[in-house]
């Protein structure tokens, strides 16, 4: 079978295209908020907080910062679970300043198992605290994503960012 | 050898489980008996309604005494307990009762399960595990409560009770001006009506009205309002017709309206008295001369639509074994068509039947769960007949005239999830399935089942929206779990399918057959293990349904973004009762900010996201639209809204005063157009979600009520 120029062009276009976009920073967002409660957790898991973080390569930088804790923090982990919103276990610590409001931080180089379960946003950012030493706040890292803000329509695709996260969602 | 092993390991077990039961009732539990007293009639007060007098538990509420709660809370501290109900409770009203309150209804709850009183008294920090102090063996006082003498209803208090009032009709109309409804006029209804729950047949909650539209609807005045009864859950929409609203309200209540003026034509207060703020009369239908209501104690009425005097009444279940009705009617080529709810192990099973419009003889029933030895007997396993529960049917069908099939959607079976039912992954027909019956025998030409094996409360119940693309007769309808399915409702072959919402329950979907693929870990589950789930089981969508504007060929659908941990418990194969037997762990969805609100719009033809936009709040009406290009929807923080149906834009609000709750409408009197919408409390997931996750939205515990809309006099050159 000949392979005709234009398709060939094509594929290579295509794969100098993919690339670079691999090659580009890829930018990851979260906020965190209460884990998983019933009425007798919710006093212990309140708070906010905003993380985002930078892959570059197979090097993430992540940052951010939390406030309003019930109890002070205790630590930060990055976790890995079976997938978006699955709670999992701990692969990575981070760097924690602060005790109800504060900073969390951390730079990695993700091995290639770390690395896919990032790209199909199965990693999470969990805060513990002293009354919540099992999770007090998380949030799952995904693509970074605008929010256009209360009442404002979005248009068209890609307002759905979990869903456009590959390997979640199969259709044969 | 084995054996006795065997016999020594089993007499170490039942003596260690003998010598915990024993320790368990002869331990003094860290409360008085006076609070366990004070306690018994606080409960009463603002549990009852809901957890039931003997703490049994119904629909979605928990029980709170017996083998079901000890499974829940046996390991687990009276503190925490302490802390979980005064957070959550009373249902919507977290943390609104004093402490001592609190303490002694918690004394009263460990009491009727086993635990026995001492010297100290609670004060909701000991941290006692609750197995070392209560056994779940309920006493038999509490067991079987006396019944509450009045108006026939549950026993039960002021969490969702309605105030004591007369029933019986307390006016009667004498109405000149009502025309008799024929099936031509339910087929093509006049546009100044609103004849059917959703509008029409197909159930597109759309209207051809565009007195009020994109350009004028900022201008939009209040011209009058009506509380309306309160207890219960209040969403309902209004049925219209030759300028009258006929408006059911909770505790059975039928009124009749001047649609123009807000005048009260007549009432009849069929009862019982509402005593739990769970089931809702969601519609009426009229037809000839007479109004339908299926009032929420599974009995049928037809009301004169003149006088509102009962015409005749029947039941569609038999009273007293817990049935329910909450999804409202159709009537279709001459019969009232209606579901049945509650279904949880009491036989019969659940189903759907049908009436004579004019005498209510019983024309024909459609049972939801499939018996053993019946075609699709064998989908559920080895599960006993009288352990087969779910598949209610909440929310009325709707009709094809020219195919004279009615669609109904189906919930999911019970106990929720896949190891509490013993069912693996079989399909538990008809449960979750689109079915398609014969409007006159009851016969059924297909079934769908959308999700065989469903494991999370994540019903596919809802609305069943009937669209023609072209030569094709579709049925689209979107289920708890947020996918958007594309049926021929003429043989029931899948089309295709959308996710609306983000979902993880399922990793994929076969296009061919939209047979669903589970993420591995849920194949995998154990029972007493928590799950991840997304949606929660308030549903990506919920009870409130979608609008189909035909013109832009767009399908507007009210979205809710949570999720939950959810664990099931181990249960026995008794008889008689089933319940959901999961508990449940909220989340805010991943991806949304914290926001747990979404209005979304698709174009049906090709499935495609046209626009959507989120806030905080969830929302709790369906959506209306018009041939002003405007739709409207309520949400929970109490805000009624306009938006652009081709953008999604916010073109008009108003803030009502509690949770806007029910189906908006529209029709048009004396050559103006109203725009009707109830406000309204209780409910299930849709309601207690947000109410537990959004502690910052506030909204008084009162105020059911309808208000009415229209543009201002110097627009319409219509008077009011």
């Amino acid at each position: 079978m000949r392979c005709r120029p234009s398709a060939a062009i094509a594929v290579i276009i295509f794969a100098v295209i993919a690339g670079a976009a691999n090659a580009a920073d890829q930018k990851y967002a979260t906020r965190l908020t209460a884990v998983a409660y019933d009425g007798a957790m919710r006093a212990n898991v309140q708070g906010d907080g905003q993380v985002s973080a930078t892959l570059d390569g197979n090097k993430l930088t992540v940052s951010g910062r939390f406030t309003a804790l019930p109890s002070s923090a205790t630590n930060a982990k990055l976790y890995s679970g079976a997938g978006i919103g699955v709670p999992g276990g701990p692969i990575l610590d981070l760097q924690l300043n602060g005790q109800a409001d504060g900073a969390l931080s951390g730079s990695f180089t993700l091995n290639s198992k770390q690395l896919a379960a990032l790209r199909q946003g199965h990693v999470y950012v969990q805060l513990n605290s002293q009354k919540a030493p099992e999770g007090n706040l998380w949030g799952w890292l995904l693509p970074e994503h605008p929010f256009p803000g209360a009442d404002m329509p979005e248009r068209g695709h890609g307002f759905l960012p979990q869903v456009d996260v590959p390997g979640n969602w199969v259709e044969k | 050898m084995r054996r006795l092993a065997w016999i020594a390991i089993s007499t170490t077990a039942v003596l260690a489980a003998l010598w915990s039961a024993s320790l368990a009732q002869s331990t003094s539990a860290p409360f008085t008996d006076a609070q366990a007293r004070a306690g018994r009639t606080a409960y009463a007060a603002n549990c009852a309604s809901c957890h039931q007098a003997n703490l049994a538990g119904a629909g979605e509420q928990p029980p709170l005494a017996g083998a079901a709660f000890m499974s829940a809370w046996g390991r687990r501290t009276t503190k925490e307990l302490y802390d979980d109900i005064r957070a959550q409770m009373p249902y919507g009203r977290g943390g609104s009762l004093d402490a001592a309150t609190y303490q002694n209804i918690i004394a009263f709850i460990l009491m009727a399960n086993g635990a026995h009183a001492g010297d100290k008294a609670f004060d909701g920090s000991e941290p006692v595990r609750i197995s070392t102090i209560a056994n779940g063996q309920v006493p038999a006082d509490i067991a079987t409560p006396r019944r509450a003498a009045a108006g026939g209803g549950d026993e039960g208090g002021a969490g969702g009770r309605a105030p004591a009032m007369a029933l019986g009709q307390t006016v009667v109309g004498n109405i000149k001006s009502y025309s008799p409804v024929s099936d031509a006029m339910l087929v093509h209804p006049d546009p100044k009506d609103w004849l059917i729950y959703r509008g029409n047949y197909q159930a597109w909650s759309h209207s051809a009205l565009k007195q009020v539209n994109d350009g004028s609807v900022d201008q939009l005045q209040l011209k009058w309002s009506w509380a309306m009864n309160e207890g219960g859950e209040n969403a309902t929409g209004p049925t219209i017709h030759d300028g009258i609203m006929f408006l059911a309200n909770t505790s059975n209540t039928v009124q009749a309206l001047d649609a123009r003026t807000g005048e009260l034509l007549w009432e009849n207060r069929l009862g019982p008295l509402a005593a739990r703020a769970y089931s809702a009369l969601r519609s009426l239908a009229v037809y000839e001369d007479k109004v339908y209501i299926n009032a929420t104690d599974a009995r049928l009425y037809a009301l004169d639509a003149k006088t509102g005097k009962v015409a005749w009444k029947t039941d569609i279940a038999e009273p007293g074994k817990g049935f329910n009705e909450t999804g409202g009617l159709i009537i279709a080529h001459g019969k009232v068509i209606v579901g049945l709810t509650l279904c949880r192990g009491q036989m019969p099973h659940c189903y759907i039947s049908a009436y004579d419009a004019r005498t209510g003889k019983l024309a024909w029933k459609f049972t939801t769960i499939a018996a053993p030895g019946t075609p699709g007997g064998d989908t559920w396993g080895n599960v006993p007949d009288d352990m087969r529960a779910g598949g209610e049917t909440w929310i009325a069908g709707t009709y094809d005239p020219e195919l004279n099939i009615t669609y109904w959607g189906t919930a999911q079976s019970k106990p929720w999830m896949q190891a509490s039912r013993r069912s693996g992954t079989a399909a538990t027909l008809y449960a979750n399935s689109t079915l398609a019956l014969d409007a006159d025998s009851g016969q059924l030409k297909w079934y769908y089942s959308h999700a065989p094996g469903e494991t999370f409360d994540l019903d596919e119940v809802f609305e069943r929206v009937l669209i023609d693309h072209g030569a094709q007769k579709t049925l689209m309808t979107i289920g708890k779990a947020g996918i958007l399915w594309k049926l021929d409702r003429a043989t029931g072959k899948f089309l295709d399918a959308k996710q609306t919402v983000f979902q993880n329950v399922y990793s994929g979907i076969n296009k061919k057959t939209g047979q669903l693929i589970f993420r591995p870990d849920v194949l995998a589950q154990k029972t007493n293990t928590w799950l991840s789930a997304c949606p929660s089981a308030a549903g990506g969508h919920d009870w409130p349904p979608t609008s189909y504007d035909p013109n832009n060929d767009l399908m507007i659908i009210p979205l809710n973004q949570s999720c939950n941990l959810m664990l099931g418990h181990d249960v026995a194969q008794h008889t008689g009762v089933v319940q959901p037997e999961g508990e449940e762990r909220l989340f805010f969805m991943p991806g949304t900010d914290g926001n747990m609100g979404r209005l979304a719009a698709y174009r049906t033809g090709t499935m495609e996201p046209v626009w959507s936009f989120q806030q905080r709040s969830s929302f709790l009406t369906g959506v209306l639209s018009t041939d002003g290009n405007v739709a409207f929807v309520g949400d929970y923080d109490r805000t009624f809204r306009a938006v652009q149906t081709t953008t999604g834009k916010t073109l008009w609000t108003v803030r009502l005063p509690t949770v806007v709750q029910g189906n908006p409408v529209t029709y048009e009197v004396d050559g103006k157009q109203y725009i009707a919408i109830t406000t309204g409390l209780g409910g299930g997931s849709p309601f207690a979600k947000p109410s537990s996750m959004l502690g910052e939205l506030h909204h008084p515990d009162h105020g059911h009520a309808v208000f009415v809309f229209a543009l201002p006099d110097k627009l319409t050159g219509k008077a009011n």
